[in-house]
């Protein structure tokens, strides 16, 4: 069986287990950053975390992790949650995508939690807040826009 | 900032390679015609978003866009301040493949006593099919919430110790 987003069984099956780790294996650059799912001590749900690694630093004066690797980490949460969170397997494709910085990110852990604001049957909306030390001070949010693919039947 | 584009390339250059995160990635300053910049991403695996596919994770070109546009911002402010980056937005045109380089253009449309307005491109070749344009607005922080030596840290002759 050839493993990938693409292919439906393969989806189908990480996606019934939960199996988040099974798709950052095919995510180099989330792995990079040191992204990884974790469960929600207040629901069901999941979080998403960001490790505060030196690589991941983008203001070494004061010093503060990098906006785009902030942005890129509630872009992963926003694809995996949406993944586990559809309806049925699909791929998400990301179509554009807006955020807002509303606190200096220190180089601590930071969270996220996503919402699926709307699933149609071709596009989806998700927002996503992410905090460190409390998630009533988000220390950014971000909308994103995703189209969702039909997966190949015979990948 | 009255300094020649070669001197901004290099101080752009000390820029984004004192970032932990661009220097490991190996984020080259191309050139620097003040307002505007342009650098090269070189290929690296870690790039991928879809190993399977070969694709470029899109938050890589949120990064870029951040970079090059906060890069633009340095060189059209009077002095370099710092400035952060308010709130950004990323269209996404087409896929990044596996294997080429990104390059991003990026320049300041606008600077206001309290902004900086900024737009940039990513493509890989050729440039008139861009994979993602974004929009960046930076805050300007001022002299007095800039660390004093700032500017002239980035136009020493010396690196840095980083």
């Amino acid at each position: 069986m050839f493993e990938g987003f693409h292919d439906v069984a393969w989806l189908e099956k990480t996606r019934a287990e939960g199996d988040v780790a099974a798709w950052m294996a095919l995510i180099p650059y989330a792995r990079r950053i040191g992204v990884s799912a974790v469960t929600d001590p207040q629901g069901e749900g999941l979080l998403f975390r960001l490790d505060p690694r030196d690589g991941n630093v983008g203001n070494v004066l004061l010093p503060a992790l990098h906006g785009g690797v902030v942005a890129a980490f509630m872009e992963t949460a926003a694809t995996l949650d949406l993944m586990l969170a559809a309806r049925e397997p699909r791929l998400p494709r990301i179509v554009d995508v807006s955020i807002d910085y509303l606190r200096t990110a220190r180089v601590e852990p930071t969270l996220a939690r996503c919402r699926l604001l709307r699933e149609g049957r071709r596009l989806a909306n998700v927002q996503v807040s992410a905090w460190q030390r409390s998630e009533t001070e988000p220390v950014a949010t971000a909308r994103l826009h995703f189209v969702l693919e039909a997966c190949e039947q015979n990948a | 900032m009255t300094a020649t584009p070669e001197a901004w390339q290099r101080a752009l250059t000390r820029f984004v390679t004192v970032i932990p995160h661009t220097r490991e990635l190996g984020l080259e300053v191309v050139t620097v015609a003040p307002p505007e910049v342009l650098l090269r991403l070189p290929w690296h695996d870690d790039l991928l978003g879809d190993t399977a596919r070969g694709l470029v994770h899109g938050g890589v070109l949120t990064m870029l866009l951040d970079t090059a546009c906060g890069s633009s911002v340095l060189c059209a402010l009077p002095v370099p301040e710092v400035c952060p980056t308010l709130d950004l937005r990323v269209d996404h045109y087409r896929p990044a493949v596996a294997g080429q380089p990104l390059w991003v253009r990026a320049r300041s449309l606008r600077v206001t006593a309290s902004m900086v307005f900024t737009e940039g491109m990513v493509w890989q070749e050729p440039e008139e099919r861009p994979v993602a344009r974004g929009i960046a607005n930076f805050v300007r922080l001022g002299a007095r919430n800039t660390p004093p030596g700032f500017a002239e840290a980035l136009f020493a002759e010396e690196q840095p110790h980083v």
